[in-house]
């Protein structure tokens, strides 16, 4: 399918837009809660919970025998939050550390999950079919009662995150800080691990819970490169998550076979990878540039105290030198000469050019087409204020870095 | 019934900011504090001192009610830690948190008015004013907008001591509030204990360095797992004592000890530069 055909469709095919809206609410709701399990340094409890989700799903039918989207969702959530408070428990035990918790909650529970799926596939029920497309997910599978399941559920979700704002901010940067202040931070932490619990249960069956965590994750991590600011991030997550969303399912539920967790995990993946390049300040290209600056600027630093070493050496300060000799003191081969002019542009050096007759005398010594460099007076009045602070990188505007107090030795 | 009574005879009840009694925390059954009483004085300036792994910071937190002791009794302003704590504002370490976090200097600020705005509300014009009154007196008011990654360690210190001031509470608890500032931050910090004191505040701080002691503070509570003493400077910091704390090895000993006590009205300027070299 072409992208416009894609893009009418999204518009005007009932199951494409409805597929796509609850993708988008639930993108957006993952990706903005994920912001606060990313920043709280949680990003693996996403794919323990979902992960823990499995054999609430596969119990959930086994029970009651209905494959009715809201009862699946509900035994999902009930061992998401199971898992979830396992979690917490062995962490609070204080024998094993939190990862390791998470390890073991996510590889236990999604075991017995698949165990009991294979158990229930083996079943002459053929009702079964299609339960273990929560694995991958498959946006087909979703109906108009569905979304409108995750687009109701969702929107309580969110309407909670923004009456909670100022609590879960607290919570998430400094808990300690919370408690003293008398935030009740046990009950804080219940309530925004369970809204996280919410957005992923409510995206298995479009996203599988092998992948589902992506969504969390993903967009958190890429709106992280382009913002200072919470809400920004998370407002930013919300719209990335939206996105990956839509897209994902777009292409899962026209292409047939294609699975939505995969192409969402795609999608996002992508969105982080363009962040983590390109993003202001953050990115690795803003990097780049900004260390390749720094870089030259102490080149040309260099390049002016090795001009002003030359000018002391003469009686007339303004004697010009041939930019061999400034390579050859400076040890370089390349970027003499794009060092030189950068001094000349600040006023610093002057140039002349290499005059056939002279050089024919013999009284210029190199090429003849070399420019001739010499220091001038404001550049001798810098590389003296250098001598003082020395070459490198300067600290930025404010105060100089603390140099430390004294201190009883441990 | 018993406890009460001991309480009452060995502090003047009315008298303390805050009362700790028999406080024994431990960490798997390893004893971190153990069976400490002390009385922290109101309107005066107390330091917490000892060797590293003395339970300072488990003192602070304990009266915070962020740990959980394993027994013994904590009062503050005659209220269990529950109830008491609304009175304390906590600065904490500066190492406690995350300075990458996506906020600003007067985002962390305002933290400080959460507590009386209560569930809920949002901080709004009064709150931010609040905040920006409190980054003045630390010298910060020219950052409000900075992201908190772009401070050096000094300035973070100061912003958490804003935080605290605009808790506008009564009991200051600060935990190694000078630790590895520069010589600004210092004199900033040095001038709000002074102010604070001159409210009738109190401010319980644990302090490392030990030559300024007699210094920026009134009282000090020498602690090791035990309390060693406690009391104003000039009575409990004595060699003895320090020696007994600090296990013999004390390397500035024979500066602290020989450093003249000023006995009231100190000026609020002291400067580290004023600290006798290591």
């Amino acid at each position: 399918m072409s992208l416009p055909d894609l893009l009418h469709g999204l518009l005007f095919d009932f199951t494409l837009r409805t597929v796509a809206l609850g993708a988008a609410v639930l993108g957006a709701l993952a990706g903005a809660l994920g912001c606060f399990a990313v920043l709280r340094q949680q990003s693996l409890l996403g794919d323990a919970i979902s992960h823990a989700a499995l054999p609430g799903i596969v119990l959930a039918f086994v029970l009651t025998g209905s494959r009715a989207t809201p009862v699946l969702v509900l035994g999902a959530g009930i061992a998401g939050w199971i898992g979830t408070l396992a979690v917490m428990a062995i962490v609070r035990g204080g024998r094993l550390p939190e990862d390791t918790a998470l390890g073991i909650v996510l590889s236990v529970f999604f075991g017995f999950g698949m165990v009991l799926l294979t158990w229930v596939q083996g079943r002459p029920d053929a009702r079964q079919a299609g339960l273990d497309t929560f694995l991958f997910g498959q946006a087909a599978t979703v109906l108009p009662g569905d979304v409108a399941l995750v687009a109701g559920v969702g929107s309580v979700a969110g309407l909670i995150t923004i009456l909670f704002w100022k609590e879960f901010k607290l919570l998430t940067f400094d808990p300690d800080y919370a408690t003293a202040l008398g935030l009740p931070l046990r009950r804080v932490d219940f309530l925004l691990t369970g809204l996280l619990v919410v957005a992923i249960v409510l995206g298995l069956q479009m996203v599988g819970v092998v992948l589902m965590s992506a969504l969390v994750v993903a967009p958190a991590a890429a709106a992280r490169q382009w913002t200072d600011s919470l809400r920004t991030m998370v407002l930013l997550a919300a719209v990335i998550g939206a996105g990956a969303g839509v897209t994902g399912a777009a292409i899962s539920a026209t292409a047939r076979g294609v699975p939505t967790g995969p192409t969402i995990v795609l999608v996002a993946s992508a969105v982080v990878a363009f962040s983590l390049l390109a993003a202001p300040r953050r990115g690795l290209v803003a990097e780049m540039l900004r260390s390749a600056r720094v870089r030259r600027r102490i080149r040309a630093d260099a390049m002016l105290m090795d001009l002003y070493a030359l000018s002391r050496q003469h009686v007339e300060p303004g004697h010009p030198h041939p930019v061999a000799t400034l390579q050859a003191m400076s040890g370089r081969e390349r970027g003499v000469s794009a060092s030189l002019r950068s001094l000349e542009a600040r006023g610093w050096a002057v140039h002349t050019e290499g005059d056939r007759a002279e050089h024919a005398a013999g009284r210029l010594p190199g090429a003849s087409s070399d420019r001739h460099w010499a220091i001038t007076e404001a550049g001798r009045i810098r590389a003296r204020q250098l001598l003082e602070t020395g070459v490198g990188p300067r600290p930025g505007p404010g105060e100089p870095a603390e140099p430390g107090s004294p201190e009883v030795p441990a | 019934m018993e406890r009460a009574d001991r309480g009452a005879r060995r502090g003047d009840a009315s008298g303390a900011a805050i009362e700790v009694n028999d406080l024994t925390v431990a960490y798997r059954e390893q004893p971190v504090l153990w069976d400490v009483d002390v009385a922290f004085r109101k309107g005066v300036l107390t330091a917490i001192v000892g060797p590293n792994g003395a339970g300072k910071t488990t003192l602070i937190q304990s009266i915070l009610g962020l740990v959980r002791p394993a027994a013994g009794r904590i009062r503050i302003l005659g209220q269990p830690v529950r109830e008491g704590r609304r009175s304390v504002a906590y600065v904490p370490q500066r190492g406690s948190v995350d300075w990458d976090f996506p906020t600003s200097v007067l985002d962390v600020v305002t933290m400080g008015t959460y507590g009386r705005l209560g569930w809920i509300r949002r901080p709004g014009r009064r709150e931010r004013a609040a905040a920006m009154e409190a980054l003045g007196k630390v010298g910060m008011e020219a950052f409000e907008g900075r992201q908190i990654r772009q401070l050096s360690g000094g300035q973070q210190q100061r912003v958490f001591l804003a935080r605290a001031l605009v808790q506008d509470a009564p009991i200051y608890l600060m935990d190694e509030p000078f630790q590895g500032v520069d010589a600004r931050t210092e004199a900033a910090i040095v001038e709000v204990l002074g102010d604070l004191r001159a409210r009738g505040d109190t401010v319980i701080a644990v302090h490392h360095a030990l030559q300024s002691v007699p210094e920026y503070f009134d009282d000090v509570v020498l602690l090791n797992v035990r309390r060693i003493a406690s009391g104003p400077v000039q009575e409990v910091f004595t060699e003895a004592n320090l020696r007994t704390c600090y296990g013999g090895r004390v390397p500035f000993l024979q500066a602290v000890t020989e450093r003249p006590a000023p006995a009231t009205g100190r000026p609020a300027t002291g400067r580290p530069e004023d600290a006798p070299p290591p």
